[in-house]
């Protein structure tokens, strides 16, 4: 009976997070004292997501993993001379507020760069704002493939799996699974571009692949809803037998717990965002035997994607900071301010347009291994994950995870250059 | 049949839990043709205050959180009543809901500030939460516990109010306050009394749905609207009209979910200006004066 | 549209008192100080700030015609949200869709307000008080519905955002004037229509509908023209939202973005012409500057509209001129008389 899902919300709360390095103080400064010393001042980096609501956690982890890379590049030196400044703010989830929140950051507080807020239909508010004022923005959360080829402009750049990619890999693990067998396939996912684009995505892949499937329910629940009942009851009177569900965070927890109500996970392999959050949050409830996807596992550490310089250094120095492992939001949230350091460094300068053009077919190296930014749509080459999620807690990091990581590689799971400008029209 | 099955019960929990909180708006509306909107925020309130007091238990705590929450909801609906409620009454429709409607945003506000901006989720107890089959089905225990109480919030009150005094003294308290004064009945203490057992019901509705919820800011208004609808299809101020409405909201729902999903949430809307365009004062109600 | 109103309803009418000219003059002089006092600010701010001048400048017109029911016909709206939407959608449409130029659409938009206005107002006029609040509430939530889920011509929860503004209409100060004057024109029509006869018997309806009624005069029909009118300047309002923010999503069109007029008209004074101005003024400023400095926006007007309603029904317009009137008495050495009537006369400007 969910009538409207987050209307409170304008109280767009305007958080700002100072984050100059308080090692700042420390002898570090004395000693390179004189590098930065012809410059100085500080630059602003904007940091626009969701930190309300059912969703929070991406955001609240992701702003972690950026406020850490900044911290970083600050302690040794700052760039250009300069050290730079995280300001953020609530979207609430709301596009209205995250181009209100752009706008506002680009104005008032000069910001020089733009860092991805959680949800597509936010980013894509978001890109006419940077376009006009000519600050690039990193998408680390944000997927849909919309964003780099029908909404395309030369500022925006995207670290994550896209819309296409992701499913892809899901589709892929799941044809290997059921062979040439007849399934039948409902999907569940949020109501806003992001959901329609990730199950599109995922019944394309299933026909490209030669999957045997029939779909037999479709459900779209408002992002955030409070009460999915009559959505999932829909879902589970259906009978599917794989359901491809696109929610996460807290919202992918909730079906869980409900759809556990209905003895769902018995008769249905739930094919979900199943990442670090959702799968801590429901401890022993987790769903053993469901297909999880993901799009920067901590645990996957060592294999492609997940192998960069630094990579363990950051996983320890988060634990030891935040109190538990990065989330994949994190892990890209730091990723994203080094492509954006590595332009910064590439142009000389912090300009927006100069920034954007240096990294465009740039190869950056970052902790999750060289991320190439190829030049016909700012896409980065970066792999999806999935793994079949375990029974048991994992023995070395002591939570429920999965049983084994599949990496499905950039090269197999993106679009070639010449789909992404069709899609671009 | 099972899946049948699946979706009627589906709909009779949502409509049951939508019938408690509309009938404690529709129970005050009854007694002092007031249209309270903050009603949603004693919803909300009741939700929250059972993530606060069960906790992670999946136990008996869970049973004494309802409880609490609920009479802890009805006492700051009494607070509401004497702070602001009482001096709305008898005025303007547009006082009344812009007065309640800014008690909704007082107490949207006061609640960022207890409980935060994020979502919380609570655990039915375990001898509530597994499932049973039925025909075939797999359904949910805890939605059999929602549509009890519905049943049973609608049996009691249907009792107190066409088998009591009291239910005379309530509609009197309307129709004739000035006979029921001279008769010795304390208006102002029926008020109160009114007042917070329509908090009462939202509070409980709200605790009872938080394990088949996520619970988070903003659940006041879209429950209020929801309630409202019901109201109004129902006739303002009856009892029966709201379970009556109740049911059709929720089959409305359900399905428009079943015929077509992008008009689906569309389908009690127009439940809403089928009946009014018929009948103008709801299904049980009566013309205004 | 229907017979004229009767010589009593006139003269019930408030007395122009005086010599004419002298009188439209003392009453012209207050908007018209407002409108430069808008004008040079809108002139000489920082762009930032004229976006915002704008914002409120487009809000007042939206306040003053959701005003035309709730002061003038005492109809209580909370569904003017559905032709503001209207006027934005078509704009924001018009540009994805690539059917309509920006100012066809301009043109179109306010038409097709008021051609909504007319069956929704049919349905919604059938209804009484509370009912008629409620179920303009219920189509306020019903277009929020479809403007969120009819993905493929709306752009669903996603909302439209994109260049569909002329690129002159990017420079604050061009997009600030446009605004103004449109709003000042529009503001002007919707005086003459409140102080035409039509207007006149709009206020008897609601001081006294049993007494218009049996004089005769078709309530019904008064009241769904006030509906069209209302709808009409409304959309207006929608398209000065795009011109403003250049983009149209669902959350402008829900209940509690009804409701906003509605608090404005309260906040500032819902029984004269210019009240609403000053509460849009008054309660876009104060949302701007609070969020800012406090996350307690809604605390804060949670509190001001318990207040005003509790305590000066009439808003800010009310007790200014109740300010003004002890202001004259003391001026003119006369004794304090009674306190003004809880319901003040329609009379000039706030």
């Amino acid at each position: 009976m969910e009538v409207t899902g987050k209307k409170w919300r304008r109280a767009r709360a305007y958080v700002t997070a100072m984050t100059v390095a308080a090692l700042a103080a420390t002898a570090g400064t004395a000693l390179s004292g004189s590098a930065g010393a012809s410059s100085g001042g500080t630059v602003t980096i904007g940091e626009s997501t969701t930190l309300s609501g059912s969703i929070a956690e991406l955001g609240q982890t992701g702003l972690q993993g950026i406020q850490l890379a900044v911290s970083d590049l600050n302690a040794h030196g700052g760039l250009l001379g300069k050290k730079i400044q995280v300001v953020s703010a609530d979207d609430a989830a709301t596009p209205a507020t995250g181009a209100s929140n752009a706008r506002n950051f680009i104005l008032n507080d000069h910001a020089v760069a733009m860092f991805g807020p959680i949800v597509s239909s936010v980013a894509a508010a978001e890109e006419p704002v940077v376009t006009q004022y000519k600050v690039p923005i990193f998408f680390y959360i944000s997927n849909d493939v919309d964003l780099l080829t029908k909404d395309y402009t030369p500022y925006a750049f995207q670290v994550v799996p896209n819309t296409v990619m992701e499913p892809r890999a899901a589709a892929d693990y799941l044809a290997h699974q059921v062979g040439k067998k007849q399934i039948t396939i409902g999907t569940f996912a949020p109501n806003y571009s992001f959901g329609t684009s990730t199950v599109a995505g995922f019944i394309q892949a299933l026909k490209d692949l030669h999957v045997n499937f029939k779909v037999v329910n479709q459900q779209f629940p408002p992002l955030e809803a409070t009460n999915i009942a009559p959505y999932l009851s829909a879902l589970v009177a259906a009978h599917p037998q794989y359901v491809f569900n696109a929610q996460f965070g807290g919202d992918l927890v909730t079906f869980s717990k409900q759809a556990t109500q209905y003895g769902f996970f018995k008769h249905t392999k739930v094919i979900a965002m199943y990442s670090r959050f959702p799968l801590q949050s429901l401890g022993a409830h987790a769903p053993a035997g469901a297909i999880g996807f993901d799009r920067a596992p901590f645990w996957a550490a060592g294999s492609t994607g997940m192998n960069g310089a630094g990579l363990t250094a950051f996983i320890s120095a988060f634990k030891a900071k935040y109190g538990s492992y990065p989330s994949a939001w994190a892990i890209m949230g730091y990723s994203a301010v080094q492509t954006w350091a590595f332009g910064v460094k590439k142009a000389g300068t912090f300009d927006g347009t100069k920034v954007s053009a240096a990294l465009s077919g740039a190869t950056v190296p970052t902790i999750r291994g060289p991320l190439n930014l190829r030049a016909c749509d700012h896409q980065a080459n970066v792999p999806e994950y999935v793994g079949t999620v375990a029974s048991a807690n994992n023995a070395k990091y002591h939570l429920r995870l999965w049983n084994s990581v599949f990496v499905a590689q950039p090269k197999d799971i993106m679009l070639t250059f010449a789909q992404s400008l069709k899609l671009r029209g | 049949m099972a899946r049948f099955l699946t979706e009627a019960i589906g709909t009779l929990s949502d409509a049951g839990s939508l019938f408690v909180v509309a009938a404690g708006l529709t129970l005050v509306f009854g007694a002092m043709r007031v249209i309270n909107l903050a009603h949603g925020s004693f919803y909300m309130y009741g939700a929250f205050l059972v993530t606060t007091i069960a906790g992670t238990s999946s136990g008996l705590r869970f049973w004494v959180a309802l409880g609490l929450a609920a009479v802890v909801v009805a006492l700051l609906g009494a607070v509401v009543q004497l702070g602001v409620v009482r001096f709305v009454v008898g005025k303007e429709p547009l006082t009344q809901l812009v007065a309640t409607f800014a008690v909704l945003y007082i107490l949207a506000d006061i609640g960022l500030h207890l409980w935060g901006s994020g979502a919380r989720s609570v655990n039915a107890p375990l001898a509530v939460s597994g499932t049973f089959t039925l025909a075939g089905a797999y359904l949910p225990v805890y939605d059999l516990v929602i549509i009890g109480l519905a049943i049973l919030v609608g049996v009691v009150l249907w009792l107190l109010l066409s088998h009591t005094s009291l239910g005379w003294m309530i509609r009197a308290a309307v129709d004739d306050p000035e006979l029921l004064q001279a008769g010795g009945v304390n208006l102002r203490r029926l008020h109160l009394g009114v007042f917070a057992a329509g908090a009462l019901l939202a509070a409980l509705a709200g605790a009872v749905v938080t394990p088949q919820i996520s619970v988070a800011p903003g659940m006041d208004q879209s429950i209020i609207v929801s309630s409202l609808l019901v109201v109004v299809i129902g006739g303002l101020g009856s009892i029966v009209g709201t379970a009556f409405a109740a049911l059709i909201i929720g089959i409305a729902d359900t399905v428009g979910t079943l015929v077509d999903p992008t008009w689906a949430s569309t389908f009690m809307y127009f439940a809403v200006i089928i009946v009014l365009v018929v009948r103008p004062w709801g299904l049980f109600g009566t013309p205004e004066r | 549209m229907t017979t004229l109103p009767a010589a009593d309803l006139l003269a019930a009418g408030r007395d122009a008192g005086g010599s004419p000219w002298a009188g439209r003059l003392r009453r012209a002089a207050l908007p018209l100080a407002f409108f430069v006092a808008v004008l040079v600010l809108g002139l000489t701010m920082a762009p930032a700030n004229v976006l915002e001048l704008q914002y409120a400048v487009s809000l007042a017109l939206f306040a003053v015609a959701t005003n035309l029911m709730l002061g003038f016909g005492g109809l209580v709206s909370f569904g003017q949200g559905v032709f503001y939407g209207v006027g934005a959608y078509t704009v924001s449409l018009g540009w994805m869709h690539q059917s309509l130029s920006f100012s066809e659409a301009m043109i179109l938009a306010p038409f097709l307000g008021a051609a909504l206005a007319v069956p929704l107002g049919m349905i919604a006029l059938r209804t009484r008080r509370l009912y008629f609040a409620l179920l303009t509430l219920a189509l306020s939530q019903l277009a929020y519905v479809i403007a969120e889920n009819q993905t493929n011509f709306t752009g669903g929860t996603n909302g439209v955002f994109g260049a569909m503004v002329p690129s002159w209409l990017l420079v604050p100060r061009n997009s600030f004037l446009l605004t103004l004057a449109i709003v000042t024109v529009s503001l002007a029509i919707l005086w003459k229509v409140l102080h035409s006869p039509f207007g006149l018997v709009l206020r008897g309806i609601r001081d006294n509908r049993e007494r218009v009624e049996a004089l005769g005069v078709n309530v019904y029909a008064h009241e769904l023209a006030a509906f069209v009118i209302s709808g009409f300047f409304c959309a207006v309002a929608g398209t000065l939202f795009v011109v403003y923010s250049q983009s149209s999503y669902p959350e402008i069109v829900d209940w509690t973005a009804s409701g906003i007029p509605v608090f404005m008209a309260v906040i500032g004074g819902m029984y004269t012409f210019f009240g609403p101005v000053v509460g849009a003024f008054v309660y876009e400023f104060a949302n701007h500057y609070l969020i800012e400095y406090t996350q307690d926006w809604q605390l804060v007007i949670g509190v001001v509209l318990l207040a005003i309603v509790l305590l000066r029904p009439d808003g800010l317009a009310g007790s200014l001129s109740a300010i003004g009137e002890r202001w004259r008495r003391r001026r003119d050495r006369v004794p304090a008389g009674p306190p003004p009537a809880p319901l003040p006369p329609e009379g000039g400007a706030s």
